[in-house]
Parts: structure tokens; sequence; C-alpha cells
């Protein structure tokens, strides 16, 4: 929506070649300034994921809800590890061993991080950034799916 | 009855599943790529599962994903729906070894079915009509030579494991043979892995009708009315009807009859269509599709039978009960498939969001679709947006029907085939019914004062 100030008489066709242009040129928004009239075009905004709000509430998703659409710890500087594959997820490399790693330790990229077992097969998820584990995110032995975030990790300062 | 049923599909046959699913109180658990993180079958199913990253091979064909995703949330079946792993004889296989229940026949009538050549055999070995042509495979230019011969010319070299037309070469005299042969086969090879071909006599006016069939594991089998699928694209089907318009009724009852030797003889069970093209009087056995097809609504809108619902119950051990009634059609009913495609570039996919999505209503009418406004359809996947059918008491009053349905039915954002459909409805030879599968390719599309027009070339 236009923003425009409200003293002057509205600079429609000016509005109208900006919807234009944001139209053919596919980008999000344009913002034009002239004195003290500022013009804002966005195009349609993204339609909310959840289009029956009522089905989410009785749909059980496998992630815990919310993972994907909390940018902030991302936004913080994080790192999140994802999970390349469908399967169970365990933090240490066999039953009863110690886990890889615990929340506060230094990791250096390479470094095994976890098991995501799927059709039997072991699949070792390594650290893809060195630094220091904050947050495990998965539930040891429980299902993950393909990119859900598993660790977030704060990258050692360049 | 089974308790949970994995969906390894996406788009409106995904849904068609889920709700079948929810009306027999089975739970439902959808896969989706992240290119389907908005997508309504994501959102509907009971619990989901992301399987991969956009491209199809990485995630509706990602055999481990499929089977881990059905660990996870303790699935008893996989119904693989149309397209992507629903003909994979390995995939089948894979579910059975794992103690998942495939919706479907047994992975091994998968396979010999999947052989065009070998299906041609049993076709032939149950009584059925073939279409004159080779036996099994051609091994070389010199056999297709010999068939050709034999049954006269012109003749179509096929692809083995085809379909769609890939691999596929008609051949007018026998000069023509040698490039033809390597050019097919090599097709095949590129395209299903498999260079190897078969022949068959071309038929040039034909008509493409084909029979529903559903089996359970107690040996009882139904075969359906015919469908009629002669509009077509490239091979590509867009009109479907049901029943065939003017087919004789001894053609009807022969076509079913054949169909349920052919069904009783493989040890069948679910859903399967047995195709046939219809040449003056006549039908020969094409191929035979061993699971759900898209036009499946079509039988269900003139049978009452909910199909899908049955497959589930035959899956779980049930035996089949569809009144008899059933078996004769109840009025008449067509489909037509909305693909975003635009039919004045050449049928040039279209992708991106939809704008505003007001699907038709009132008596008669069914629309099954993935759409909703906001919805931003993928470039990855196939260009089916929805499936509009339309069931009235006769032919007349059906297109009628699917006119004025065609005509509420409004999508912006994307150029679709609805324009092209309404076009086909206006046409005088299909109006009169019995159009052959050249229909389209003999007619040119016009843009008439933002309608579009088909005119015979």
């Amino acid at each position: 929506m236009p923003e425009i100030d409200e003293n002057r008489p509205l600079p429609l066709r000016e509005v109208e070649q900006l919807v234009e242009l944001v139209r053919e040129s596919g980008v999000g928004e344009i913002r034009v300034r002239q004195g003290e009239t500022e013009i804002s075009v966005k195009a349609r905004p993204e339609v909310p994921a959840t289009p029956f709000g009522n089905q989410v509430a009785s749909g059980t998703q496998v992630v815990p809800e919310g993972v994907e659409s909390e940018p902030s710890p991302e936004m913080d500087g994080l790192h999140a590890v994802r999970s390349p594959v469908v399967g169970t997820f365990y933090r240490a490399p066999a039953p009863g061993e110690d886990a890889y790693v615990e929340v506060g330790d230094t990791v250096s990229a390479g470094q095994p991080l976890c098991i995501v077992e799927a059709m039997k097969l072991m699949n070792e998820i390594v650290a893809d950034v060195s630094g220091e584990v904050v947050e495990v995110l998965a539930e040891n032995a429980g299902g993950v799916e393909y990119d859900q975030p598993l660790f977030y990790l704060r990258p050692d300062e360049q | 009855m089974i308790g949970k049923v994995l969906v390894a599909n996406r788009g409106e046959i995904a849904l068609r599943i889920i709700r079948a699913c929810r009306e027999l109180g089975v739970r439902s658990v959808a896969v989706y790529s992240t290119a389907d993180r908005d997508s309504l079958h994501h959102e509907l199913a009971d619990e989901s599962v992301c399987i991969g990253p956009p491209p199809a091979a990485s995630s509706y064909l990602n055999v481990p994903a499929i089977i881990s995703a059905a660990e996870l949330t303790g699935a008893d079946a996989v119904h693989p729906g149309y397209g992507f792993l629903a003909e994979n004889a390995r995939f089948a296989e894979i579910c059975e070894r794992v103690g998942l229940r495939f919706v479907g026949p047994a992975s091994g009538t998968i396979a010999r079915m999947g052989d065009k050549a070998e299906a041609r055999g049993a076709a032939a070995e149950a009584g059925v009509p073939v279409t004159p042509g080779s036996e099994g495979s051609c091994e070389s230019v010199d056999e297709v030579k010999r068939v050709g011969a034999e049954v006269g010319y012109p003749l179509v070299i096929k692809a083995s494991a085809g379909g769609g037309g890939k691999g596929m070469r008609v051949v007018e005299t026998e000069a023509e043979i040698d490039a033809a042969y390597l050019g097919a086969s090599r097709e095949a090879g590129a395209n299903f892995g498999d260079g190897s071909v078969y022949v068959e006599k071309y038929l040039e006016r034909l008509r493409h009708v084909e029979v529903q069939v559903l089996a359970d594991s107690y040996g009882e089998t139904v075969t359906f009315p015919e469908r009629d699928c002669s509009v077509q694209r490239r091979y590509q089907k867009l009109i479907e009807e049901s029943p065939a318009p003017d087919l004789p009724e001894d053609v009807r009852e022969g076509l079913m009859a054949a169909s349920a030797e052919l069904v009783g003889s493989l040890d069948y069970e679910g859903a399967g269509t047995v195709e046939f093209v219809y040449a003056d009087g006549e039908f020969y056995f094409i191929e035979m599709n061993t699971r759900l097809q898209v036009e499946h609504p079509v039988t269900e809108m003139i049978s009452g039978v909910d199909i899908v619902a049955e497959q589930l119950k035959v899956v779980s051990g049930e035996r089949l009960v569809v009144p008899k009634d059933a078996l004769s059609p109840d009025g008449h009913a067509i489909e037509f498939r909305i693909n975003a495609e635009d039919p004045l570039r050449n049928f040039l996919p279209q992708a991106g969001l939809v704008e505003v999505y007001n699907p038709p209503g009132g008596p008669g009418v069914r629309v099954d679709s993935h759409l909703y406004a906001g919805y931003r359809v993928p470039p990855y996947y196939d260009s089916l947006l929805a499936k509009l059918i339309v069931h009235a008491r006769d032919r007349e009053a059906s297109i009628r029907r699917g006119l004025r349905a065609l005509d509420e039915f409004a999508v912006s954002g994307m150029e679709t085939t609805l324009p092209l459909h309404l076009a086909v409805l206006e046409d005088e030879e299909f109006r009169r019914g019995g159009v052959t599968t050249r229909f389209l390719a003999d007619r040119e599309l016009e843009s008439e004062g933002g309608l579009l027009r088909l005119t015979r070339t």
C-alpha cells in the first residue's frame, strides 16, 4: 500500500507507474522519496503458510511447531546445522556411549555432531562451521525430517 | 482396517487420498518437499514429514526418505497415487520387504505389466485382442521388417518400457524402418534405461477407450463402464468422459469382459486400468496401468463408487462390495484437466502466484484441486492445477454443464487450459461425439475477442 503525505494531492500517476514497475520487475518493494512525499509500493505480501488455521491444531508435526518460523537465533549470528535426510536422530555413536557433543563444547568444521539413521544406514552429521555448540534442537532417538535444524552453533570469529 | 496411510505424492491426488482416509477414519501422513511447504496436502494430513529438496528425484522419488518417513510415523500402508513411484516395481518390492502394505498390486504384477511387450503377451494369453504386431520385443531391424510384411504398413515402433509417446516412431514404408528402429531404441534407452522396442500395426483413426477395474484379494474382480480419453495433445489426455459416446452395447460388453479376463488371469489386487484402442468397430489392448489414474473421478461420478476408498479397503484385506447397479452408467460425466500451460504459446508451462481462485459450484460439479488464492505454483512438478468433473443425465446436458462450470472457473496469475476446454466444447465434431485421438492435432487454435476457437486445418 502506498504511504503518502496527507497535505499534498495524491500523486496517483506516479503511484500507477511504480505499481507497474514493481509488477514488471518482480522486485518485492520500491520506495521513492521526493521532498516530503515518500511513496512505497510493495508486491502482494506472501500469503500466510497456513490457509486453514484450524487444521494446524489437529495435525501433529514430526517437527516441533515453530522451529522453522523462529528466525531469531539465526539472526543472532547463530548457525543451524540441518538434517540432510529423514531418519532417527542419535546424539551418541552407539547406545550407552557418550554423546558426540554437549552444549558449550567447541567443535571444528568436519567434526561429527550426531547420527541420523535412515533405513539402517548411519549417517554421521558433521559440523559445517567451527564454533561453539549453543543448543541441541532435536530429541535423542526421535524422528527428524529433511532440513530440520538439529543444532545451533555460534561460529568462531574470523 | 489399516490404521495409518502414508501418501507418497503431492498436489490434487495427495488431497484426494487424504480425503478418502478421513472419511474412513484412517490416519494420513503427508510427505512433502521444501518447495511444497505451503501445500494443502501438507496442511490437511494428520501428520507430515519433509522428505527432501525440490527436485522430485531427491524428494517424491526418494525411496529411502519415504520409507524412513513411514517408519518414523508408524504408517501401515503407502498409497503412491499416480506418477512418481506409482508404477515402480522396485519401490513396491521394498515396501513389501519392510512390512509396509503397498496400495496396489504385487511388485511382480507391476513389473510384468510395466513391460509393454510382456503385457501384450499376457493379454493375448488371456484371449484379449491385441493390435496385430510382434510377439514380445523386436531384437533387430529384420524382425521389424518381417512383422511389417505380415501385418502391413503403416507400423508403429514403441518402447517396451515406455509411455507418453517417448521412444515411439511411425513408419509408412519398409525403407523407413532402419532409421526409425534406431531412433526409437535410442530414445527408449535414454528415457527409460531400457532400449527394447516392439512393433504394432499403426491404426490412424482411432479412439482411446479404457476400462477401470477393481479386484480384491479373494479373487473378486469388478469392471466399470468404459471411459473415452480421445481428446489428447501429444499423447497427454486433456478431456475424459464416460460412457464413451455412441459406443455399441456389444462393444461395451466386450471391453468389460476382456478386461475382466485379463485382470482375472493376473492374480490382481487393487485398482487398475486396461487401455484399448477402438477403430472400425474393433478394439485392441494397448496397455494396463497398475495404479489409480488421473481420470478416475469420471467413473466415480457415473457409478457412485469411491474408488480410492475401495483401494484402501482392499489393501486392508476387506472384500469388495460394489452394488450391481454401479456397473451400468448413471448419466454422463466429463473431466477437464486444468493445467498451468499457455495454450497460445505451445502449452508453455506456467508457474507463480495464484492471485484469484474461484472454482465453480452448483449441481453436478466436482473440482479436485490443491489450489487456493495465494498459493504459489512451484516450477518443479507437473502442470495439473485442477480437475473439473461435471455430471448430468446425458452427454448433451453434461456438455452444457461443462460450459457453465468452465465459464465460472476463475484462476488468475497464470495462463491455463481453461479457454482451450471451452473451445473444445464449442467444436461441432466434439459435440457430435466419438472424435479420434487426432482431434486436436487436426485443428488450429485461434484467439478471437479474448476467447479461443478451434478451426480444422
